[in-house]
Parts: C-alpha cells; sequence; structure tokens
C-alpha cells in the first residue's frame, strides 16, 4: 500500500498545482481528497470496510500513512511549538485520525474547540 | 450474529439476564430470548478522564482481569484532558521542601467544608484527602511530571498545597495514565457510546454500545452488546454541556451561556443510570464562573487576564459606555451583573474588560491573550468604542470618572476597593467577557466504596459503581479548585478495591 502511496503522490506532484489534501468532486455528488483519487478507483471498501454505508475507521489510515508518529507536520507552520497537533499536550497518542481529519468534508481539528485561532478547517 | 439478534426483545426498561433461572418474574414473563453478547470484559468502564483512566490502571492492578474503557468521543481523556492540571495534596514533597509543614488531610477536609457550606459529605472528603499522597504517587510512578519547585496556594484553601503539571494542563495526568494503562495490558476503545444499561433485576450485567458513534450523531455506528463479568465503572463526568438538562435543574443557567467543558460533557450515562433508579443528589448545584471570554473555547486564558483586569482595570456595558458592577466582587454577584447586559432580542451584550497595555506588555497573560486573538491592544478610547460599537462620548466621560475616582481611592458607585486600581491612560488590553458554567457538583449518590446507590431501596445497584463527576453529594454547595483531579484520581483507586472486596464477598 506505501509503494501505491507514493506513486499516487509523484503522479500528483507532476499532473497539478493542486495541494496533496484538497477536497475535490470524486464520484457523483460525493467529494473527497486529491490524494486518495486512487483509492476511488478501486471502489469504497478500502475505508469502508464492507459496505459505503459502514464508518470508518483509523484502521483504514494507519494502513497507509503509518501512525501517528509516523506522520510528519511542517513544524514552520504551527502558531506556536506546542501547537504541534500530532504530539498533543492534551491527546498525545490517545487521539483518533477523525478527531481532526475527514474525507468527504473540510473539518476543523478538535484542537479548535478551545484554541480557535491557532488551526484552519483542512 | 446479526441475525440471532433480531430475537432479542428489550422492553422499555426492561432487564434480561442470560439465564432464564435467576431473573426475578416480572421480567421473565417478558422475555423472550438471551443476550447474545458480542464481547465480554471483567471490568467495563465508561469514560476516559481522571477518573475513569485511574480506575482501569487500577483494576488491572487489583488484578480484577479484563478492563475495557469505553470513550464516547475521538480523543482520550475527556474534559480531564483541557484541565488546567492542578492537584491539591497535602503533605506533598514541593510543600514539605517549602518548609509549609503544618499541612495535612484534615485541613484539606476544613477547607473544603466551609466551601461547602454544610451540604458536603464530609466522609467522602476525608477519605479522598486521607488518600492524597496515593494519587501523587500514582501520577509519579505513570511518569506525569509536576513544575519543578511549584506549589501555591489557590481560592479557597488555607495553605499552599497545588501543584501544578508541567504544560498546565491535565492532558499531561490523562496521557500518562493513558500509556500507562496500554502497557498494563487495558483495552481503549473510542468513539463507544452507551445506549443502554443491561440489567437483571438490580445488578448490571452489561451494556449496550454503539461502536464507532461519531458524537454528536446517534445516527453513526453499529451497535453491539458487551458483557461486563464483574463491574461497570460509570466515570463519564459532569453533564455541564447538556443545555436543557442543566436549564432543567437550574433554571438561571440560561443557554446564552458557554461551558468550559469538553464537547462530551453532556450526562446522557447520568439519565440512564438514573432511569435504572440510581438516585441523583444536589442536581441543581452548578459552578460557574463569570470570567470567561466569548472569543475563546474552554477555559481559556480569560480567567488569568482577568486576574489583571478585575484589580487594575474597568468592566463596560457596550450598550451605555457605562460600568456597572464592582468588578471584584464574588463570582456570583459578578455574573448576574454581567448577564443583564444584553441587546433588544435578549442575545448577549458581551461587556469589555480593559486595562493598561504598557505595564503589562511582557506579562505571559497578556502575551497568550493577543497572540490568541481573545484580547486586543487598542490605542485610544475613540478606537475602543468603534470596535466595540460603544457609544463614544459616554464612554469617555466613564473613564474621565473613574480615573477621579482612582485618584481619590474610593469608589462611590459600586464601593469597589480601589487599592490595586490605575488610573486608564492606554494604550489598552480589550477583552470581552461573558459567564461560563463549569462544574456540576451534583450527580448519582454513591456509597464511600463508589457503589452506586438505588433510590427506592437505598441500597447499592449491585455491580454498578461511579467515580468522579458523575457522582454527587461529595463537595456540597461549591467545589474548590484544584479538588476535582485529586477526587477523580482517588476514587480510581478505592473503586478498584471496593469492586476486589465485593468480589471476595460474594464467593
Amino acid at each position: 500500500m506505501n509503494k501505491l502511496l507514493l506513486s499516487a503522490l509523484l503522479g500528483l506532484a507532476l499532473s497539478s498545482n493542486v495541494m496533496a489534501g484538497e477536497l475535490v468532486k470524486m464520484k457523483g455528488k460525493t467529494e473527497g481528497r486529491v490524494n486518495h483519487e486512487f483509492i476511488y478507483q478501486d471502489g469504497c471498501q478500502t475505508c469502508h470496510q464492507g459496505s459505503g454505508k459502514k464508518n470508518t475507521t483509523d484502521a483504514a489510515c494507519v494502513e497507509c500513512h503509518g501512525d501517528i508518529n509516523s506522520i510528519p507536520v511542517d513544524e514552520s507552520k504551527l502558531a506556536i511549538p506546542e501547537a504541534h497537533p500530532h504530539k498533543s499536550l492534551h491527546y498525545n497518542q490517545g487521539a483518533s485520525c477523525l478527531a481532526c481529519h475527514a474525507e468527504h468534508e473540510k473539518k476543523a481539528p478538535v484542537c479548535t474547540e478551545c484554541h480557535r485561532t491557532w488551526f484552519e478547517e483542512m | 450474529m446479526q441475525g440471532r439478534r433480531n430475537f432479542l426483545k428489550l422492553s422499555a426498561g426492561a432487564a434480561i439476564g442470560s439465564l432464564a433461572a435467576t431473573l426475578p418474574g416480572t421480567v421473565q414473563a417478558k422475555s423472550c430470548g438471551e443476550i447474545n453478547w458480542d464481547e465480554s470484559a471483567d471490568v467495563i468502564v465508561v469514560g476516559s478522564g481522571f477518573a475513569g483512566l485511574s480506575a482501569a490502571v487500577n483494576a488491572k492492578r487489583q488484578g480484577l482481569g479484563s478492563v475495557l474503557v469505553l470513550e464516547k468521543m475521538q480523543v482520550i481523556g475527556g474534559n480531564s484532558a483541557i484541565n488546567g492540571g492542578w492537584l491539591a495534596i497535602p503533605k506533598n514533597p514541593i510543600q514539605l521542601a517549602q518548609g509549609v509543614n503544618d499541612d495535612s488531610p484534615e485541613e484539606l477536609v476544613k477547607d473544603q467544608i466551609i466551601s461547602g457550606r454544610g451540604m458536603q459529605n464530609e466522609p467522602a472528603l476525608r477519605q479522598i484527602a486521607n488518600r492524597s499522597l496515593d494519587a501523587y504517587d500514582l501520577c509519579i510512578d505513570t511518569g506525569v511530571k509536576f513544575r519543578d519547585g511549584f506549589n501555591i496556594q489557590v481560592g479557597g484553601h488555607n495553605k499552599a498545597r497545588a501543584i501544578r503539571t508541567q504544560h498546565g494542563t491535565g492532558g499531561d495526568i490523562t496521557t500518562k495514565l493513558y500509556e500507562a494503562g496500554v502497557k498494563e495490558g487495558v483495552d481503549h476503545r473510542l468513539q463507544h457510546y452507551i445506549e443502554d444499561f443491561i440489567m437483571d433485576g438490580q445488578q448490571i450485567i452489561g451494556v449496550k454500545v454503539r461502536k464507532n458513534y461519531r458524537f454528536p450523531d446517534l445516527k453513526t455506528g453499529t451497535t453491539i452488546f458487551i458483557k461486563a463479568n464483574k463491574a461497570v465503572v460509570l466515570a463519564n463526568g459532569g453533564f455541564a454541556r447538556n443545555m436543557a438538562l442543566r436549564e432543567a435543574v437550574d433554571p438561571s443557567l440560561d443557554p446564552t451561556l458557554d461551558c468550559t467543558n469538553a464537547m462530551g460533557a453532556t450526562g446522557e450515562v447520568t439519565l440512564t443510570a438514573m432511569a435504572y433508579g440510581a438516585l441523583p443528589v444536589h442536581m441543581n448545584l452548578i459552578q460557574t464562573g463569570h470570567w470567561g471570554s466569548p472569543d475563546e473555547g474552554g477555559f481559556g486564558w480569560s480567567n488569568a487576564l482577568l486576574s489583571i483586569g478585575w484589580h487594575q482595570g474597568v468592566a463596560i456595558s457596550v450598550l451605555n459606555g457605562k460600568r456597572f458592577m464592582d468588578e471584584r466582587a464574588d463570582r456570583k454577584t459578578c455574573s448576574e451583573a454581567i448577564m443583564k447586559n444584553r441587546n433588544a432580542d435578549g442575545s448577549p451584550a458581551y461587556p469589555v474588560v480593559f486595562f493598561n497595555y504598557n505595564n503589562y506588555a511582557k506579562d505571559d497573560r497578556v502575551v497568550r491573550a493577543l497572540r490568541d486573538e481573545m484580547a486586543w491592544k487598542v490605542d485610544s478610547l475613540d478606537e475602543i468604542a468603534a470596535k466595540f460599537d460603544i457609544p463614544a462620548a459616554e464612554l469617555k466621560r466613564s473613564i474621565k470618572e473613574y480615573n477621579k475616582h482612582v485618584g481619590e481611592r474610593k469608589d462611590p458607585l459600586f464601593n469597589r476597593k480601589m487599592d490595586t486600581a490605575e488610573e486608564l491612560t492606554g494604550p489598552f488590553v480589550v477583552s470581552r467577557i461573558w459567564p461560563k458554567v463549569h462544574y456540576c457538583m451534583g450527580g448519582l449518590k454513591t456509597d464511600l466504596g463508589a457503589r452506586v446507590i438505588d433510590g427506592r431501596s437505598m441500597a447499592p445497584i449491585k455491580n454498578l459503581y461511579a467515580i468522579g463527576e458523575v457522582t454527587g453529594g461529595i463537595h456540597g454547595e461549591a467545589r474548590l479548585s484544584s479538588t476535582s483531579c485529586l477526587e477523580c484520581l482517588v476514587m480510581g483507586i478505592i473503586v478498584s478495591e471496593t469492586i476486589k472486596a465485593d468480589l471476595e464477598g460474594a464467593v
């Protein structure tokens, strides 16, 4: 899966100037992330185990991206160093990917519930 | 499995046991089959804040078997994870190193009795205070870091006994308890919402859970049944975010009041327990802080910023540019005065609090507030008037009058103590204020062992325990700062001991 991810990212880098996580129309009315286009070609099962109507879980994210510790965050963009969402002082390892990330819609990370100016909708 | 579950018929409030022979007659008559449990655990803990995580780790250490923590949100830690990280521990090592040798658990209880105004549960407070060093040890042992040499006296305490976590958040404790739990074999699950309890008469035997639930949408996820072999520990926190419930028990808490709590503090598990007979106490005792800012979520920086604002600055109504209260009065007096500021449609007209910028430019409280845009540096009264839509002439007249009163060290308008007041010349630090709901003193009645008490029999509901903010009656009228974390951690230890004792007694 990781190889697939890499090739998808490379393809993205060569073919367009959209950002990796940008939200675009994917299938019919369903929106999705540009970097996940190859998953949509595969059907929804990669994320929704069994059926598109079933809620996804972290397992699907981790399979391609690795766990929260192995995913880099551009620290130059943080409001303050402590605002590192993958090393949160409040949750650290105890956060689901879904607390901050959504595939089909823009979502504000859980941190913005209190720290309103630190993060933007992604 | 899926198909077979259709045989299960749960009538409203009905209790169905796995063994028909043990069922009380009334239920047996209605029951049509047995529960198809999807899984089981020896101890099920509901909620993953200080209380739940402490209970989980300690249940493991007591050898109670498999421990399952069910958290409905997408993060571990509940309200505790965003709490301020204060912990009152009489005779803690930092306190002793400071030379404060005359503190004791009994001294802490004394303070809590004053704050509880006769409504507190003294034996419960005493038990918690007596075990406070155990809570401290639990923290140290799981890797929690406290600030070096930091131990101070906080509001309502007669001794310096409050220590604070390294980063000033309860997250410093919840993340460590969580990691210790993972290491010691506790199974933590996110997005598991308790839909119902499964009762066998006066005993809880499991929970109906919505798995992969996505707060707050009850249509998400799928239903599963988890059997509790030995105990269910409710550690689901308070209900300060449940607008309808808090207004029902205290009509003065109108819905315009925001809340310092995490979004998940909605109390539905408390209500479920009540539906099965658990006795609620003190539900209307809800703590409110008059130091909230509408420009940030949660507890935020406002409280700290206003410790300058109330003393050295002024509170002004945006409606007429006038002062409207003694800025240094108590919480209730100030809250009531602030909430009178309303637009014609009843919506809040957030008053502004401001003080001189220059003297506090480098103060952490100001730096953070300006950085996070919950307060602003504004150069002149005209600019304040424009930015916050205040009548400029009235504002200037009010400040001119206020400065005269500062000079005379006398406040004829509201009789405020003016010893710390500063003449306001600008530039200013300006923030907006509105009270926030903070803590629910009320909840489920428990005995000293954390067993949930049934209101009809006044006896414990078998195998059902509750600890932390979900319980009621412990603090009485008002809870002191830095005592909730202590209560939660200690009761997590005590509940594991009770469960063990109850199991031994049952054999």
